[in-house]
């Protein structure tokens, strides 16, 4: 069964067009990798499956619901890691985790067992700031899954993780349907079972696991 | 859905205790309005009996421009450790978000009142009195409304410390007019004070009612 569904997706930025007519399908628990040269479009696309953003045209459905109309609705079933993490660095940790907790209107029960899971909990009380860019990526897949979100939306989370990145890449994801942009094929072959390949914008096919042409 | 209330007051704590953390604007604004002072005591012959006239002018100049850094900064920071993207990626309602923000930025500029008024006493030896900081109070409401409604469209403009003030000045200007008006009857000059307050409150409850709902389509990309 599919969860997500796009079509036509078409992103302008005044006269330049980011994205063109991408068509795209994702069946629940499905893991797609998102591959392509800077410029070709991968944050773009997230950044709309994640509904960060509205696409200048193209219809998108996620579990059902119009994408583009019901944005509020969607996320607290959509995690987002986006490129930049986005934490507070004056917080600590576990505060910027429970400060999210009340956004998405949860408890703090799990901020603890989501730092443990994410490889944080001896960095929970030190400021966001003075963690390393890693420990900060980390942070930020924390927040991405602390509401246990059905469809996790990853721009290049492997940039800074380190070599044990793919592991923990490999535990978020499990038992949940993921999105993921990478520049990394041989990640993007392990995690996923399927990948889109975007060039200047444009979708230029999908391919199966190991049948991924460089 | 989330609660509101507890999103918007999530917010201003988590506002709140980064400045308390980091220090970054109340000394500066603080070291900001005491400079303005100093230089306008220097600036015009004060005495006992222009003192009055002037202090009110004075002390709306020295808030206005501390008011312009304090409500430019609350969206600015989001933006460049984009944390304001992860907020609005939870379905936390942005005008939630953004009343946490104006509630924040607005205890940060009571905090610079709060040297700002003594001060004010202190170099141009005009009354502090309860009547004043009411009036002053209340124009901080509406003014953080405005400002941050402002402040959070042009975050994301490269220009934006030029365009802040020429959108929001503008519409500060009833604050500045009701609010000067208000204070100058506090420190002694004819005029109703009843009358300049009550016209605060109203404006007070029309700006923030209206940055409200604007914030919504602001914050909703």
């Amino acid at each position: 069964m599919s969860i997500l569904i796009a079509d036509g997706l078409t992103q302008w930025f005044g006269h330049e067009v980011a994205l063109e007519s991408v068509d795209l399908t994702v069946d629940t628990g499905e893991h797609m990798a998102v591959l392509g040269e800077n410029g070709s479009g991968k944050t773009t696309l997230l950044r709309i499956l994640s509904t960060a953003a509205r696409p200048t045209s193209g219809r998108l459905e996620i579990m059902g619901l119009d994408a583009t109309r019901e944005r509020r609705r969607l996320r607290h079933r959509i995690g987002y890691v986006a490129h930049a993490p986005g934490l507070y660095p004056a917080l600590s940790a576990t505060e910027n985790l429970d400060f999210f907790c009340t956004l998405q209107g949860i408890g703090r029960e799990q901020v603890a067992d989501t730092l443990a899971f994410c490889g944080l909990s001896e960095m929970a009380d030190r400021p966001a700031g003075q963690l390393s860019r890693g420990m900060q990526q980390r942070l930020a897949i924390a927040r991405a899954v602390l509401h246990d979100p059905k469809l996790l939306v990853l721009d290049e989370p492997d940039a800074s993780l380190g070599s044990d990145g793919a592991d923990l890449l490999a535990a978020v994801m499990h038992k949940r349907t993921v999105i993921l942009a990478t520049h990394d094929h041989a990640l993007a072959n392990k995690l996923c079972q399927r990948t889109l390949v975007l060039k200047r914008g444009r979708s230029v096919g999908t391919a199966t696991r190991l049948h991924i042409v460089k | 859905m989330t609660n509101s209330v507890s999103v918007a007051l999530a917010v201003a704590r988590k506002d709140l205790r980064s400045e308390w953390r980091t220090r970054e604007i109340v000394p500066a604004l603080a070291q900001f309005v005491v400079l303005a002072l100093v230089i306008a005591n220097f600036g015009f012959q004060i005495d006992a009996r222009n003192a009055p006239a002037i202090a009110p002018g004075v002390l709306w100049l020295a808030l206005v421009f501390a008011g312009l850094v304090a409500f430019g900064r609350a969206f600015a920071a989001e933006r460049e450790q984009s944390s304001l993207e992860a907020m609005l990626m939870t379905p936390a309602s942005p005008v939630a978000i953004f009343a946490g923000k104006a509630m924040a930025a607005a205890i940060l500029l009571v905090g610079c009142e709060v040297v700002l008024l003594p001060a004010l006493t202190l170099f141009f030896g005009t009354p502090l009195s309860l009547p004043i900081v009411a009036a002053v109070l209340l124009a901080t409401i509406g003014m953080a409304a405005l400002g941050c409604l402002f402040a959070a469209m042009v975050a994301r403009v490269r220009a934006r410390e030029l365009l802040l003030p020429l959108l929001t000045l503008p519409l500060w200007i009833p604050f500045i007019v009701v609010g000067g008006q208000a204070v100058q009857v506090a420190m002694g000059a004819g005029g109703s004070y009843d009358q300049a307050l009550a016209l605060l409150i109203d404006f007070d409850i029309l700006f923030v009612v209206l940055a409200s709902l604007a914030s919504r389509f602001v914050l909703d990309e």
